[in-house]
């Protein structure tokens, strides 16, 4: 019998606060020492992703897109986890982009199809109000980002 | 969700027993090949399959000893980068599948450090089975079966030789660890400590809170944990 649903296991579960909580001190820490490792800022930015907290999902996907911008060799896992931020956040046409990218270079990695699955899934419930939303939500997903970057780099 | 409805009638289709089963082992040992097996009895060309990221996840259904049981399978990342986070899966497992290579003596030797990893995050209590996988490549063998059961005896852990490609050994081996969880009630029916099934919408299944009391009846057994993740 096969397995009744596709599911993406990192969709659901999240962190208890405390676990995320190491995470994230073991990222501070090495801010403060100015100097920040792949691994540790991976293991952050996929607490924030699997956060149900809206404003950590933002910072992880910002995150994971600057490890996927320096660090080729960690692409493919920030790959995925940016299309899963981005599924939940609801933009799902950000996560399709991304999940597509990666069933590009592994057109039969599992984990990829089925976060396809439940991408379409989301896409044709949701309709097209759901479209409207998620490109709103992507544009101010954006502008947020630009500001965090500008105030960065002051 | 009220468990009147189903707790009188004995011969009821009754709610599956929740089972949280975990894979654990080193990358490319054939974690992932295996539940494809088991799960859907299908098998990727070796070029095909690409490692896990973090963590995949599988439901599937069986009957054990007339039991309905409702397997959730954790399917973790063997490769080092992802350790730390596949850490945080182990809370609330019932079953831990140890799997290594037969055909590669190194992932046998790094079972010890697995079940360092297991002392730290589960209970005693949990059901655990050692899985040599490969075993259609007899020909390249480098752990004999002795050896593998050998110290699978002295973990205290069942042991079973597999094929995700053939197809050997596979069923039974979520079989052998299903049947003794289920032989294992206080893994599944936790009679003092289960949090109210009216608390199971909070998410994962199993988490038993502590100082939560329950005057648990017997019919309610069934649907330990009621709560559906997924
Ligand atoms: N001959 C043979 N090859 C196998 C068997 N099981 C898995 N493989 C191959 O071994 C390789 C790794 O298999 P996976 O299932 O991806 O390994 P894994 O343990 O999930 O690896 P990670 O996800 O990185 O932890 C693949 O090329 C499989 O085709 C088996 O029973 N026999
Ligand atoms: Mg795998």
């Amino acid at each position: 019998m096969p397995s009744e649903l596709p599911y993406a296991a990192d969709a659901e579960e999240s962190l208890s606060y405390d676990e995320l909580q190491v995470l994230r001190r073991q990222y501070e820490k090495e801010v403060a020492q100015s100097h920040v490792t792949v691994q540790t800022t991976f293991n952050f930015a996929w607490g924030l992703v699997k956060s149900p907290v809206k404003d950590d999902q933002v910072e992880g996907v910002k995150l994971l897109g600057e490890l996927y911008r320096n660090e080729p060799a960690r692409r493919r896992e920030c790959l995925y986890y940016l299309a899963l931020g981005h599924y939940k956040l609801g933009n799902y046409e950000q996560a399709r982009r991304f999940n597509d990218l990666l069933l590009g270079k592994e057109p039969t990695n599992l984990q990829a199809q089925s976060l396809a699955s439940l991408i379409e899934r989301k896409v044709t419930q949701e309709g097209y109000i759901g479209m409207a939303i998620a490109g709103g939500a992507a544009a101010l997903g954006t502008i947020l980002l630009a500001a965090i970057i500008r105030r960065a780099h002051k | 969700m009220a468990s009147t409805s189903t707790a009188a009638g004995s011969s009821k289709p009754s709610t599956p027993v929740n089972v949280k089963l975990l894979l654990i082992g080193n990358s490319s040992v054939g974690k992932s090949s295996l539940l494809l097996r088991f799960s859907d009895e299908q098998w990727l060309p070796e070029d095909e399959s690409s490692a896990t990221i973090g963590v995949d996840f599988r439901v599937h259904k069986m009957d054990v000893k007339g039991k309905k049981v409702k397997l959730s399978i954790w399917d973790t990342a063997g490769q080092e980068r992802f350790r730390t986070i596949t850490s945080s899966y182990y809370r609330g497992a019932q079953g831990i599948i140890l799997v290594y290579d037969v055909s590669n003596r190194e992932t046998f030797d790094a079972l010890p450090r697995w079940f360092s990893e297991l002392e730290t995050y589960v209970s005693d209590a949990v059901v655990k089975i050692i899985v040599g996988n490969k075993v259609d490549k007899e020909f390249s063998r480098q752990v004999s079966f002795t050896e593998g059961q050998q110290f699978a005896t002295r973990m205290n852990c069942l042991f079973i030789e597999a094929s995700a490609k053939t197809a050997v050994g596979v069923r039974d081996a979520f079989q052998e660890v299903v049947t003794k969880i289920l032989d294992t009630p206080e893994l599944w029916q936790p009679v003092t400590q289960k949090p109210k099934s009216s608390s199971s919408s909070a998410g994962g299944q199993n988490q038993t809170m502590p100082g939560s009391v329950n005057l648990h009846d017997e019919g309610g057994a069934e649907e330990a944990g009621g709560g559906c993740m997924c």
